[in-house]
């Protein structure tokens, strides 16, 4: 019976997770270097499929000037520069670092644009978009989460960033119009409200797959007529157990 | 403490089967519930490993199984009873997400931990059957027969349960019932007062154990879960089915919008809904209020073609009715007889009962009959001719990936089953189905192919003059017409797309610049495949696309398996690994399943060898002919089950049915079967003369089957369910009863000649097993149902002429 008995004290080992030590200043901007390094590399590997051969310098500057570890969870916080989605508890993932860079620079933003974000998480996207335009709105269903992310966001100083508890579905009406919406919600289909509240010209972007996988993402442009379209790119990049350490 | 006299246990045997066979499937049901179906066949597949490691594990200990068998069976039933309900409680409660082993590392070893936990009840019982067939080694027929007839039994007792109570509280009664066999152990045994305090503490344990403690822990990134986390969402009700679990939800603060494909140009909103979940996952909706005023916000979805055509299309035949959405859209568009075709009765209840007022039930009750059946059934047996047949979109799944129900049977889109669709349709009927678009396209592709087929095979020189497909920006809808369609009918397919934003794929005279305007794809694929699917280039095309869209016959029903072995190099060599994302995840599920399942096999089968090695009277003949002999029954036999299943449910019509009167027959046959082995012997007949009668028996049957199937499935569809149930009865008693044989036969002659060997023989036959429910899958997904057959028959033939002992003796 010994043998069971070793069976199960092997059973009965706790699951192993991230250690949540600190880490020091330099070495997180030394892990920031490598993740923006990696998210480089990837739009180099995945140019014919997302049709651009790199990111607006604007744009990887915020990625780059954006704490990412203060918008995860202690258990996953070593983890915080890797280039890959992480859970953040809820259901909910913050997602991979060269998926958010792919969405803000399809979005195109420019500083003086307002932008709409439907889905807050835990607040990263809005605050990488606030470095970028000049009023960021964002609205996030689940009341825990929008609570948590307005306060993060309010004690890291993204002052230009409102948020809200409610349905995304009807949009922000007294903000808009806005130059550009960015959706992480499934949906089943597009919300027409949001495509009323974006300006002619602007563009919405919406990305399909499970949580830790985009598979493509899709943009919703509305032409100076009125008229609207929908176009899709596919980002697919993935980058298992390693991180983005490579 | 022994078991009375020198007869075996049988009934302890048989108790304990049954509840084994019933846990197996309960664990299937909870972790499709609590994960995703690909991800609980893939860990009940590797828990049942838990066979395997009792043969080693016997193998190892033999002489002290003989010397106190008494004591190990009893605590090993004990353990079992315990086991079943603990492992879950444990499994539970660790941090395991599916959705994310591809990412972290530590996923896997809480995977690992996982299967280890779950094996454990199955090795408890499976050490329980093969000690007693140590033990009694002259009463293994009838030993093997309890076995097999208990596991039938179990099979029909799952589905009765499964019908009555909530999986959790079925966790507690088949606990108990663990316990219960104990207890008939001790009624057969001597001292009986410590063992019988341990088996009344356990089950008082079990009996006032919290039910908060079982509630299920479904994943949080499940649909259902994360609907949860909004404020003012509560669970209006629930149900549990042997195949689903529905919960049907009400947002009272902010209100659901389910309307796939919805036009961005929909001057109506969408209603008040309920959110209904199947697992946890797979949303659609009830609508507040029913039919309302006219068609409104489902004018403005790809579903609503066929009703734009100016055609009056008065009667409807709408397949896997659902939530009602298609219903709706009929009725709104003034049908005035709809039949509704839902296999899952209780989704037909919620709108017809249970939710009746608020989905405005009563306005159209008048004019629409509810049928239980699946759409083939339906479709074959349907004496009705129809101006319209709608498949819709099936439920919207959250997390699930791409693919994972790329092992899942259906019989609802095979060629065959456009043809029956066709032959219901009246002369200028359409049908019409919508799937969900994903890019690059798969299933459209698949269902486009599908169709042309179906119209070539009926005679049908030009189908693409009967066809018209249109996509919004998430749904597509094909629709064939029984007859060309007129220059009205194009015009009016032209006005619809156009005032909807949807986009063209094929239409009569289509046009380059139609195809791709307003849901813009990097490519046209939709228009490009359809020109090639409709041309002369329609092979190379399916042959050179990255995925398998080739179209799929009833034999071989896998239509959401678009896995390429082919497009695999390509793919993986993508930079960054970034083709990974691009292989359907059901595919890959079945070959790590596999892997794992071959590399545990291996060390299970081995290790006992290191054993054996030092025992010199055990020839390595004897260990090649035994390794062989119960590999190729393990594998054979559920590969003609399995096969069966499959094939059954869609003569049977109803799958819950099909698998449970499959199943039980199969068992309770086998069961039979071996039975009657021991008496045969008894009678003195040799092992090599029944076995080689059975061989025969199964490859007669079989190959009859095969031969027969594609008439039993045309004639006997049409039948009533009696009827039905009672040919595959006819089919399926006699080769189950064949197929019960050459186990006890194999374990009779080993027994005989290398009786060291039998636990190991045990053990190979279950590794044997579970490789085969994986090998099964993935080889009918590659040759077909039939070719499975084939495999069993060939590997049966093996057996025959590997039998253990014949050339050691």
């Amino acid at each position: 019976m010994k043998s069971f008995l070793f069976l199960f004290s092997v059973l009965m080992m706790p699951p192993i997770f991230a250690s949540a030590a600190e880490t020091p200043d330099d070495e997180l901007a030394e892990e920031r270097r490598d993740m923006i390094a990696a998210i480089e590399n990837d739009v180099r590997d995945t140019a014919r499929l997302i049709n651009r051969e790199s990111f607006s310098e604007r744009v990887m500057d915020a990625m780059a000037s954006v704490p990412r570890h203060e918008f995860v969870p202690e258990r996953v916080r070593a983890k915080a520069y890797e280039n890959r989605p992480l859970p953040i508890g809820r259901g909910q993932t913050i997602s991979q670092p060269y998926i958010v860079a792919l969405m803000t620079d399809l979005l195109e933003p420019r500083p003086g644009d307002r932008v709409l974000e439907i889905g807050t998480g835990s607040g990263y996207q809005a605050a990488i978009l606030s470095r970028l335009v000049s009023d960021v709105y964002s609205i996030e269903i689940i009341s825990e989460l929008g609570e948590q992310a307005t306060a993060r966001l309010q004690r890291l100083g993204y002052d230009n960033v409102s948020t809200r508890i409610a349905d995304g579905y009807d949009g922000w009406p007294e903000a808009a119009p806005f130059d550009g919406i960015l959706v992480t919600a499934a949906i089943s289909h597009i919300p027409p409200p949001l495509v009323r509240q974006l300006k002619p010209g602007g563009r919405m972007i919406i990305p399909v797959g499970t949580r830790f996988q985009t598979q493509y993402l899709t943009i919703v442009e509305k032409e100076p007529d009125g008229s609207v379209t929908t176009r899709q790119v596919i980002p697919v990049i993935f980058v298992p157990f390693t991180g983005g350490h490579q | 403490m022994r078991p009375v006299g020198a007869s075996p246990p049988l009934v302890v045997i048989f108790l304990l089967s049954a509840t084994a066979l019933a846990y197996e499937v309960l664990l299937v049901r909870l972790f499709s519930i609590i994960h995703w179906h690909h991800f609980a066949f893939m860990i009940i597949s590797l828990a049942l490993l838990g066979y395997g490691v009792s043969g080693s594990l016997i193998t190892l200990f033999r002489q002290l199984c003989l010397r106190r068998y008494g004591e190990l069976m009893f605590i090993n039933v004990l353990l079992f009873g315990i086991s079943a309900i603990g492992v879950f409680l444990i499994v539970q409660r660790m941090p395991f997400n599916a959705l994310e082993i591809l990412w972290d590392s530590s996923q896997w070893l809480r995977l690992f931990l996982t299967y280890l936990l779950l094996s454990l009840p199955f090795l408890f019982v499976a050490n329980s059957i093969a000690m007693t067939m140590l033990r009694f080694d002259a009463s293994i027929g009838r030993i093997y027969g309890a076995d097999l007839i208990g596991a039938g039994a179990g099979a029909i007792a799952i589905m009765l349960l499964l019908s009555l109570f909530e999986p959790q509280t079925i966790l507690r009664l088949l606990s108990l019932a663990g316990l219960a066999a104990g207890l008939l152990l001790l009624r057969m045994s001597g001292r009986r007062s410590l063992s019988a305090a341990l088996l009344g503490a356990a089950a008082v344990l079990v009996i006032l154990l919290p039910s908060s403690w079982l509630e299920l822990r479904l994943s949080e990134y499940k649909g259902l879960e994360q609907t949860l986390l909004v404020d003012g969402v509560g669970i209006l009700d629930s149900h549990s089915s042997p195949v689903s679990r529905i919960d049907v939800v009400e947002s009272r603060q902010i209100p659901f919008r389910h309307a796939p494909g919805l036009s961005l140009q929909s001057p109506s909103g969408v209603p008040e809904q309920l959110g209904v979940f199947v697992d946890g996952d797979a949303m659609s909706a009830i609508d507040r209020g029913g039919v309302g005023t006219g068609p409104g916000y489902r004018a403005y979805v790809s579903s609503a073609l066929p009703y734009e055509l100016g055609r009056r299309l008065d009667e409807v035949l709408v397949l896997n009715s659902g939530t009602g959405a298609d219903i709706l859209q009929a009725a709104a568009y003034g049908s005035d007889s709809i039949d509704a075709v839902e296999a899952d009765a209780r989704l037909t209840k919620l709108i017809s009962d249970i939710f009746a007022d608020y989905a405005g039930w009563p306005a159209i009750a008048g004019r629409v009959s509810f049928h239980a059946a699946t759409a083939r059934a339906w479709a074959a047996s349907s004496t009705r001719h129809y101006d319209l047949i709608v498949r819709g979109v099936p439920g919207a799944s959250s997390g699930g990936a791409a693919g994972v129900f790329a092992f899942a049977a259906g019989f609802d889109l095979t060629v065959d089953a456009i043809e029956d669709y066709l032959a219901i349709l009246k002369p200028g009927g359409y049908l019409a189905i919508t799937l969900w678009t994903d890019t690059p396209p798969k299933g459209n592709l698949r269902l486009f192919a599908s169709v042309v087929e179906a119209l070539k095979a009926s005679g049908v020189g030009e189908p693409g003059r009967r066809l018209a497909w249109i996509r919004s920006w998430n749904t597509a809808t094909l629709l064939v017409k029984q007859g060309d369609l007129t220059d009205d009918e194009i015009g009016r397919i032209r006005d619809f797309a156009r005032t909807r934003g949807f986009d063209l794929a094929w239409l009569p005279g289509i046009e380059e610049a139609e195809a791709n305007r307003y849901q813009i794809l990097p490519r046209a694929y939709f228009h490009e495949a359809a020109q090639a699917l409709l041309g002369d280039r329609a092979t190379d095309y399916i042959a050179d696309y990255e995925y398998d869209i080739e179209p799929v016959r009833d034999s071989d029903p896998y239509f959401n398996d678009h896995f390429r072995w082919k497009s695999l190099p390509q793919f993986l060599a993508l930079p960054g690994r970034a083709g990974i994302a691009m292989i359907d995840a059901g595919y890959p599920t079945l070959i790590a399943s596999l892997l794992q399942a071959v590399a545990a096999a291996l060390v299970l089968i081995l290790l006992p060898l290191l054993f054996l090695k030092r025992k010199a009277s055990l020839a390595s003949g004897s260990r090649l002919h035994v390794i062989l002999y119960f590999t190729a029954i393990g594998l054979a036999f559920l590969f003609i089950e399995l096969s069966f299943i499959e094939l059954l449910t869609l003569i049977i019509g109803q799958p819950l049915y099909a698998v449970a009167i499959t199943l039980c027959l199969f068992l309770l046959f086998s069961g039979l079967g071996s039975l009657t082995v021991q008496w045969l012997q008894e009678k003195g007949f040799a092992t090599a003369v029944i076995l080689r009668s059975s061989v025969f028996g199964i490859l007669v049957i079989t190959l009859a089957y095969i031969l027969l199937r594609g008439w039993m499935t045309e004639h006997l569809m049409s039948l009533p369910l009696f009827a039905r149930i009672l040919a595959a009865s006819l089919f399926t008693a006699p080769l189950a009863f064949a197929m019960g044989m050459p186990f006890p036969l194999g374990l009779t002659a080993t027994s005989r000649s290398a009786p060291a060997l039998v636990p190991w023989a045990w053990g190979i036959n279950g590794c044997a097993s579970v490789l085969s429910a994986i090998l099964a899958v993935l080889l009918s997904m590659e040759i077909g149902f039939h070719g499975v057959m084939l495999c069993a028959v060939a590997l049966y033939l093996l057996a025959w002429r590997t039998l253990p002992g014949t050339r050691a003796t």
